[in-house]
């Protein structure tokens, strides 16, 4: 696309040229008509001058045709001629023997005519018996006409060339901030993600740039969440794959109950994996926008019981579930399989950080259009600077077995179906409490 | 070979143990680095596999620190994490090779051997000693030309010695080299060894120095009869 400054240039200038044209044109047939109108005035004044001279000199001949006046005696200006006739068309007198042909003097007034080939304007005037036709040749009239356009043009062009070269100098002046800003983008490597720095910048543009900075801020954060997160996604899926490929190489090398015991610390490993990857699946469906409804509805309370069933299977009696005496019946206003996920792994956390005799409880209460979980283990609690890498993906406490997805994949739920999460650390133990939206009775 | 394996993942850790071990070395695992400075302050090591991920302070600084403290040995690092930056830094702070997760225990030990062997200033894989011939990676052992049957432990305690070249090693060092830390070790069990040794390649191969223990001594070849 054609740059902004010629296009500017172009179309303003293109504007400037046409109106300065058209005024011009209508000024220019206004000094036209003014000055047809003047000579024509001098033809009738040189005429009427004539007249009274003619009526000062003696009677001419009768028939004195070729009588010859020099402009002079007869006083009309130079380019002018002047002939004087007799009512039956006898020419009396002539100011000069050019043109040959006589002045056609039947119409009395204003009157073009061609004459040996040229035009002319004539105007006849009737005194007496006499008649006086004075005349000039158009050709004249239009070298006038010219030399006046032309002195009037000449300025009026040259004023037009300095308005044209003035507005693309200033246009290209009032441009600048958007060149320097080209350059300064120009001059970026593609990946580079640096605040961009521009002074000083006219205030219709600092938006822009801000904007621009901003959107390179929030590039940047997530091109290193990503990183960060594949990242991890690599160590943790390359760990437990470590372990197999290790423990399976180990069993070739050995046999009798080495053999046995690496083979089955190498199913350990894929059952680790199987978690991991499970996980990960879970917490990319969840973020990414596809449908969880399968129009299956679950009031709280069965939510809790099927949280309790997935909920790791060996541990499901450690978990002490309180059945309120009276609860809503409502569905959960959120596809089941997530509320149930949820419960689940927040389930899961609580009975990996309990020892092995202690217990996990969960209560539930609901009010009007909301459900409330507690789910309260009894570990060692968490440290309040650790509280904020809770929700972090693959963050673990320690030396903790969980694939460190767990809460992450919560937190994410949290944000995807208007519920609410907070984490309570206490000494004798953590308690979270989930709520989770209820539909209307 | 005594290694030092600092690697926080228990199951991946048991793998390298028993895999190294099946290939003639002697394993130590840590999980910590605090753990990895305590056994590096006990016992000699050869070479040291370290991973970078450790649950109480980053790999690279715990290298960084222990250069900077005057480790020597060489040092490999076994990690997850791909890029090349992590690689150019673990690198920089001071490791001698990398390898990636996950790994082949084949590679992993050639590549401790070949590091052994670059500390050593060898350019062949081979240790030549006299008639003595012995490849690290293979653990053949030749005495001029023939073949010789050592078992896992006479050829620990031969490497070690052969890495020793000139200079006496204490029984706690030898024993460090030959059985680790978690073996149940009789108090005649490296005479035994040692003894055997003897036996099958020569007497002057291990030379005792009273009191101090024992040296690499030369391989003169088919002599067992002194």
């Amino acid at each position: 696309m054609m740059s902004l400054r010629l296009r500017l240039s172009l179309t303003l200038g293109a504007a400037f040229a046409l109106i300065w044209a058209l005024a011009a044109a209508w000024m220019l047939s206004d000094l036209r008509n003014q000055m047809m109108f003047s000579l024509d005035q001098r033809l009738v004044a040189s005429a009427r001058m004539v007249a009274g001279l003619m009526e000062q000199l003696p009677a001419l001949p009768t028939k004195g045709e070729g009588t010859h006046f020099s402009a002079e005696q007869l006083n009309v200006p130079g380019g002018m001629a002047c002939q004087v006739s007799s009512l039956r068309g006898e020419i009396l007198a002539r100011s000069h023997t050019d043109p040959q042909q006589k002045l056609e003097a039947e119409k009395m007034g204003f009157h073009d005519q061609m004459i040996d080939g040229a035009p002319w304007r004539s105007f006849t005037l009737a005194r007496g018996d006499l008649r006086i036709t004075t005349a000039d040749r158009q050709i004249e009239r239009e070298a006038l006409n010219m030399s006046i356009l032309l002195a009037a043009s000449v300025p009026v062009g040259v004023a037009l060339l300095g308005c044209l070269c003035l507005l693309w100098l200033g246009i290209g002046q009032g441009l600048a901030p958007l060149n320097r800003m080209r350059d300064a983008l120009m001059r970026r490597s593609a990946d580079s993600l640096e605040p961009l720095l521009i002074q000083p910048l006219p205030s219709e543009l600092q938006p822009l740039l801000d904007t621009q900075n901003q959107l390179f801020q929030r590039i940047g954060r997530t091109i290193e969440r990503e990183r960060r997160l594949t990242g991890d996604a690599a160590h943790e899926l390359r760990s437990p794959l470590t372990a197999i490929k290790t423990h399976l190489q180990v069993a070739r090398m050995t046999d009798g109950a080495a053999r046995d015991q690496s083979l089955a610390r190498a199913e350990e490993g894929a059952d680790r994996l199987h978690r991991t990857l499970e996980q990960l699946l879970l917490l990319a469906r969840v973020e990414g926008s596809l449908s969880f409804d399968d129009g299956v509805q679950c009031s709280a309370e069965q939510v809790a019981k099927l949280a309790i069933q997935d909920a790791a299977s060996g541990d499901r009696q450690r978990i002490k579930f309180q059945v309120p005496t009276k609860v809503s019946a409502a569905p959960v206003q959120m596809p089941a399989v997530l509320s149930i996920a949820a419960l689940r792994n927040l389930l899961d956390n609580a009975l990996r950080h309990t020892p092995s005799d202690g217990a996990v409880e969960l209560s539930l209460e609901t009010t009007d259009n909301r459900v409330r979980f507690v789910v309260r283990d009894h570990g060692p609690g968490i440290a309040e600077a650790d509280l904020q890498h809770l929700t972090q993906r693959f963050w673990r406490n320690g030396q903790s077995t969980g694939c460190g997805l767990g809460l992450a994949i919560v937190q994410a739920i949290v944000q995807r179906c208007a519920c609410t999460l907070r984490f309570d650390s206490r000494p004798d133990g953590l308690r979270v409490e989930l709520t989770m939206p209820l539909q209307p009775a | 070979m005594h290694v030092l394996v600092c690697e926080d993942d228990e199951l991946i850790a048991s793998g390298i143990v028993a895999g190294l071990t099946a290939q003639g070395l002697t394993v130590e695992h840590v999980a910590t680095a605090s753990a990895a400075r305590a056994m590096l302050k006990v016992a000699e090591f050869d070479v040291m596999v370290l991973d970078l991920g450790l649950p109480d302070e980053d790999g690279l600084k715990l290298l960084q620190q222990l250069r900077n403290s005057g480790l020597e040995i060489p040092v490999l690092i076994l990690t997850a994490r791909d890029s090349v930056t992590d690689r150019v830094d673990g690198l920089q702070a001071g490791a001698d090779d990398y390898l990636l997760k996950p790994f082949d225990l084949r590679e992993l030990a050639a590549r401790l051997h070949t590091l052994l062997r670059r500390v050593a200033g060898r350019s062949v894989n081979l240790i030549e000693h006299g008639a003595l011939t012995y490849d690290p990676s293979s653990r053949e052992t030749m005495l001029g030309g023939q073949p010789v049957d050592l078992s896992r432990r006479e050829q620990s305690l031969l490497q070690a010695l052969l890495h020793n070249r000139g200079r006496v090693l204490s029984t706690e060092q030898l024993k460090d080299s030959v059985y680790g830390f978690n073996d149940e070790l009789e108090s005649n069990a490296l005479n035994v060894h040692i003894h055997h040794l003897r036996r099958k390649l020569g007497n002057g191969i291990v030379e005792t120095v009273r009191g101090l223990g024992y040296r690499l001594g030369p391989a003169d070849g088919g002599d067992q009869s002194k």
